[in-house]
């Protein structure tokens, strides 16, 4: 009874090897953002960063969290909390970016 | 078959068709999307804004304001210009913070291992994994240890200015959610240790703390871009 029972995730078939390349790749990508950090390659910086980042984001979300196999509910539940924190950023940076031209102490 | 029904785990049916305690930690986590979105949200604001150092990066300042800095961080803007301006060095110290980045990022692959250790009911890759990552964390509290206390050597303290508010609040809430998984990390270890072990959800609840670990690497994914990589 005990044995055939099998545990959530058992079934996704990523194994220790699959986890050390998405690992290797996690370590690649920061080692890219790294290099791009010292670098001067003007106003796109900023949006590579982002979008590299949030690469790294999804992949672990993806598959280390196994979101990606979860029940839907479980990813509109993390989506849902995701995109209303993006929302309050959104917000905030509006509310006080005709002041940002005025530095604070 | 009392032992049996003992050993089984029983899976209550929800509406949901997922078990509550993971729903529980999902939305949990959900939730602490919105408590670190409005902290990275204050210090992004503040960025912007910074005029007095220390600063997080290289950046000018006039003569008369480098002439009312306190001494320990006018050393800080030794370096004057041509036009006239004081040039302040940087005091975040990217090697340091880019070390403890991959550390954490090692740690997470280490959770991860556990849990598939729990999930394919071998005990001993757990336990091993999951002592790695907990001293994996400490190693990465280690480094915040050493880059606070090196801050306040420099004068970049909570009440400093605005980036140094922003910034002790953001690090030093994430750092206690690390030392917390810390402790759960460790729990979890001295529990599988007892004759039972985990119990036949072992897989569950070594899953449970793993998400909540990898939670705390992808906040510092965010916070180590927004901080540290992205100039002011």
């Amino acid at each position: 009874m005990t044995t055939e029972h099998h545990e959530a995730g058992a079934h996704e078939g990523l194994g220790p090897r699959q986890y050390v390349t998405i690992f290797a790749i996690l370590t690649i990508v920061t080692a890219v953002e790294l290099a791009l950090s010292y670098s001067h390659i003007g106003a796109v910086l900023i949006p590579l960063l982002l979008v590299l980042s949030a690469f790294k984001f999804v992949v672990v979300v993806a598959y280390f969290m196994h979101l990606r196999f979860e029940p839907r509910i479980l990813n509109r539940l993390f989506a849902g909390g995701f995109a209303l924190a993006s929302l309050v950023l959104l917000a905030l940076i509006s509310l006080f970016w005709n002041d940002l031209t005025h530095p604070l102490g | 078959m009392a032992a049996e029904a003992h050993a089984a785990p029983v899976h209550h049916p929800t509406s949901t068709g997922t078990d509550n305690r993971k729903l529980l930690m999902w939305l949990f986590l959900a939730s602490e999307c919105l408590f670190f979105g409005t902290l990275i949200s204050a210090f992004l604001v503040f960025k912007a804004r910074m005029a007095v150092p220390p600063f997080p990066h290289k950046r000018e300042i006039t003569e008369s304001l480098y002439s009312t800095l306190p001494e320990k961080i006018q050393e800080q803007c030794a370096t004057q210009l041509a036009n006239g301006l004081r040039e302040c060095h940087g005091i975040l110290d990217i090697p340091i913070t880019s070390t403890s980045t991959f550390v954490l990022l090692g740690s997470s692959l280490a959770m991860v291992l556990a849990v598939y250790g729990a999930q394919h009911g071998r005990p001993g890759m757990m336990k091993a994994w999951i002592l790695i990552t907990a001293l994996l964390g400490l190693t990465f509290l280690g480094f915040q240890v050493y880059e606070f206390r090196t801050f306040g050597s420099e004068g970049l303290n909570l009440a400093t200015n605005q980036f140094g508010a922003s910034f002790f609040v953001l690090t030093g809430f994430h750092g206690t959610h690390v030392g917390v998984g810390v402790v759960y990390l460790l729990s979890l270890l001295a529990a599988s240790f007892r004759r039972n072990g985990l119990g036949p959800e072992a897989g569950f609840h070594v899953e449970t703390a793993g998400l909540y670990w990898h939670f705390v690497d992808i906040v510092w994914i965010v916070i180590f871009t927004v901080i540290y990589l992205i100039p002011s």
